[in-house]
């Protein structure tokens, strides 16, 4: 069978190009990984954004800083009676508004100077905004100029609802058949570590006793740790028994709650596939940081794990 | 092997698999493979 | 008869790419999937494809059947699994290893590979290293997940998890890819098995199918079948002129006219194409045929006398 040579030479670089895919992610953890390129305009992970962040800021007081006497004149005139920025509202708009009020004051040329500028600001903003809503870490790290960057966004993760992600709240029972909602639960705890598992899952069962240490440990910081059995959900009696069985056998004596399947929470948790995942949660219920994937007797997840809920019982001090 | 008698050891393996099929079923084996497909264990994945 | 019949077996074993490309296809139909990097969830999940395709492959369409064994057997409720043996069982008895030959998604990529064009090595002096598919059948997929148990009765999918390349793949692969959380999870394991599956990669590109003649564990119990499966191969002993060009184009190192259902071979015709003669063909039904073909031969004779 003859194979011609451009055949050849097409098959060749094709696996090349793969080989050279599969090469680059194993060689470094902290490649992008995205499939979606070219939307310049929205940075695909925390690293970008803080870049853009800054780039944006940049560019914003480049435009600021090229008339400054007219701009002067804008800044006196928002002192009458315009209200000042208000909360969401684009500081490129204020600028606009301000510029309207005031444009008795300013030649055409002038005025179409500043419009076009407040215009390009706005623009930025709506820019600078985004980014804080999905990286509210971004604007902090880009103005203060700190280099350590979070983990990237996890793209099976529901979106943000602008702040940081709530976990979804819950009204459950415990194994014992005790009522437990899920704002008693965060408010009660500096930090509540949530994790998720099933019944026949090796590495989720393996790690129970470890994580029943980590109970113990956190209670005494003022957090607890609580599990989630992906089984036990809608009370499948047969799979609760399992689970305490389980649980008694591995000495872990922590609580383990369920909740319905179509709630909030219910929703939240069949959307995880891999498993173990678990969750740093703070006192007022949001999600701190990305959930960990994998056994927490991971050296490597063990440290994230802890990271995170320093970062969650420091921010419950302050 | 003669026809007549790798005709017949066809037959019984068909039955004695689709026997086992239907038995295993029945004790629940299917609900633990589904069980265990749709939720990723990583590490049995070789994953970690 | 025999005619139409060699017609049907040319015809398959020239489609073998197309069909192996479809098998492949219908066995990872969730396409959609690897941009989410996330698994279907649905019952399709309960039955178990004939290839080795895992089921972490975020497109698979049905459970492994090795991988679905192992966790049947590892679970603390079980020891051995009906369902799945019962199932490969009929597989083996319907079709035996022509699954290999052009319904294994992980055949068709060592195939693939193999294209590659570089110097060949054969494997015929490698032979003993095909019982090693016995073993990693017998004490990876059961033995080892049955008995070595953890304290609470489980035992782990040692196959999966520590051999299977096609996990790495078709799971691990898009998965951290796609996931940022499941590429922090990646660890040594993932080191490991990315060395196998690279491994496997080139002996592929040297040898042909290297995974299916030496490490496969489905493979290897679909061979225990060949020889009572009912889709055989055929060789007619009065077309036959001995040549041995079918022997020669046998990439799994079985000659079809001594041994047509070797445990070996994975019925991809590439010897019904080189036969001059068109003796071979596939042969699809109960028994052996030999009283047919017996029958037929001399109704041909008689008509031959007759035309003479």
């Amino acid at each position: 069978m003859k194979i011609n040579r451009t055949n050849t030479a097409g098959r060749i670089l094709a696996l090349l190009l793969t080989a050279l895919m599969v090469l680059s992610l194993a060689a470094c953890g902290t490649k992008g990984g995205d499939k979606m390129d070219g939307m310049s305009s929205e940075p695909k992970n925390a690293e970008e954004a803080v870049a853009m962040h800054k780039e944006l800021m940049a560019q914003e007081n480049a435009i600021l800083s090229e008339d400054t006497a007219l701009w002067e004149k804008v800044f006196m005139a928002a002192d009458k009676g315009m209200t000042m920025q208000e909360d969401g509202k684009n500081y490129g708009e204020f600028l606009l508004d301000t510029i309207e009020g005031s444009k008795d004051q300013f030649t055409e040329d002038e005025l179409k100077l500043l419009k076009e500028a407040a215009e390009k600001i706005r623009e930025i903003e709506n820019k600078l905004t985004m980014i804080e809503k999905k990286y509210p870490e971004a604007a902090q790290q880009s103005t203060d100029g700190a280099m350590s960057v979070p983990a990237g966004s996890d793209m099976t993760t529901p979106p943000d609802d602008g702040s940081m992600q709530k976990f979804p709240a819950f009204e459950g029972k415990d194994l014992d058949g005790n009522t437990v909602k899920s704002d008693e639960l965060f408010s009660a705890n500096a930090v509540t570590v949530v994790n998720f598992w099933f019944t026949t899952c090796n590495p989720c069962v393996g790690e129970l006793s470890e994580l029943d240490a980590l109970n113990k440990e956190l209670s005494e910081k003022g957090g607890s740790l609580i599990g989630v059995n992906t089984f036990t959900l809608d009370g499948d009696e047969t799979a609760i028994s399992e689970a305490k069985d389980v649980l008694a056998k591995k000495g872990a004596t922590y609580q383990n709650v369920y909740f319905d399947s179509d709630g909030e929470a219910g929703k939240f948790t069949t959307n995880i596939f891999a498993y173990p995942t678990t969750y740093v949660v703070d006192r007022s219920g949001n999600i701190v940081g990305e959930p960990i994937v994998g056994a927490i007797t991971e050296k490597k997840q063990a440290e994230t794990l802890q990271k995170l809920i320093d970062q969650a019982l420091a921010a419950d001090m302050g | 092997m003669s026809c007549g008698k790798k005709a017949a050891a066809q037959i019984v393996l068909l039955m004695a698999g689709a026997a086992m099929l239907c038995f295993g079923v029945w004790r629940g084996e299917a609900a633990t493979v589904l069980s265990k497909a749709i939720k990723l264990c990583l590490e049995c994945v070789g994953i970690g | 008869m025999g005619k139409k019949f060699s017609g049907v077996s040319q015809t398959m074993s020239r489609f073998r790419g197309w069909i192996q490309a479809g098998a492949t296809l219908l066995t990872n139909l969730h396409l959609p999937n690897f941009l989410k990097g996330g698994l279907y969830q649905g019952a399709g999940k309960t039955v178990c494809v004939p290839g080795l395709n895992c089921y972490s492959c975020p497109a698979a369409s049905g459970a492994c059947p090795i991988g679905a064994f192992q966790a049947v057997v590892g679970s603390s409720k079980f020891s051995f699994s009906y369902y799945i043996t019962g199932f490969l069982i009929l597989l083996g008895v319907l079709l035996g290893r022509f699954i290999c030959g052009f319904l294994c998604p992980f055949g068709w990529f060592q195939e693939l590979l193999h294209k590659i064009p570089t110097k060949k090595l054969s494997t015929k002096r490698l032979k003993p290293l095909t019982y090693l598919k016995y073993a990693v059948l017998l004490v990876m997929v059961f033995l080892l997940p049955a008995f070595l148990v953890n304290d609470v009765g489980m035992g782990d999918p040692f196959f999966c998890k520590y051999l299977c390349p096609q996990g790495v793949l078709e799971g691990a692969i898009p998965l951290s890819l796609a996931n940022s959380g499941i590429r922090a999870a990646l660890g040594k394991l993932f080191t490991w098995k990315f060395s196998i599956l690279l491994s496997v990669i080139a002996l592929s590109v040297l040898f042909y199918r290297p995974f299916c003649k030496w490490l496969c564990p489905l493979g290897a119990f679909y061979a225990l079948f060949n020889r009572v499966s009912l889709f055989q191969m055929k060789v007619d002993k009065n077309k036959c002129v001995s040549c041995g060009k079918c022997a020669r184009a046998c990439k799994m190192d079985v000659d079809v006219t001594k041994t047509p259902n070797h445990t070996e071979c994975i019925r991809c015709g590439m010897c019904i194409r080189a036969c001059p003669t068109n003796a071979v063909c596939f042969r699809y039904g109960f028994g052996d045929g030999k009283d047919k073909a017996k029958a037929a031969e001399t109704l041909q004779t008689n008509n031959n006398n007759k035309e003479e």
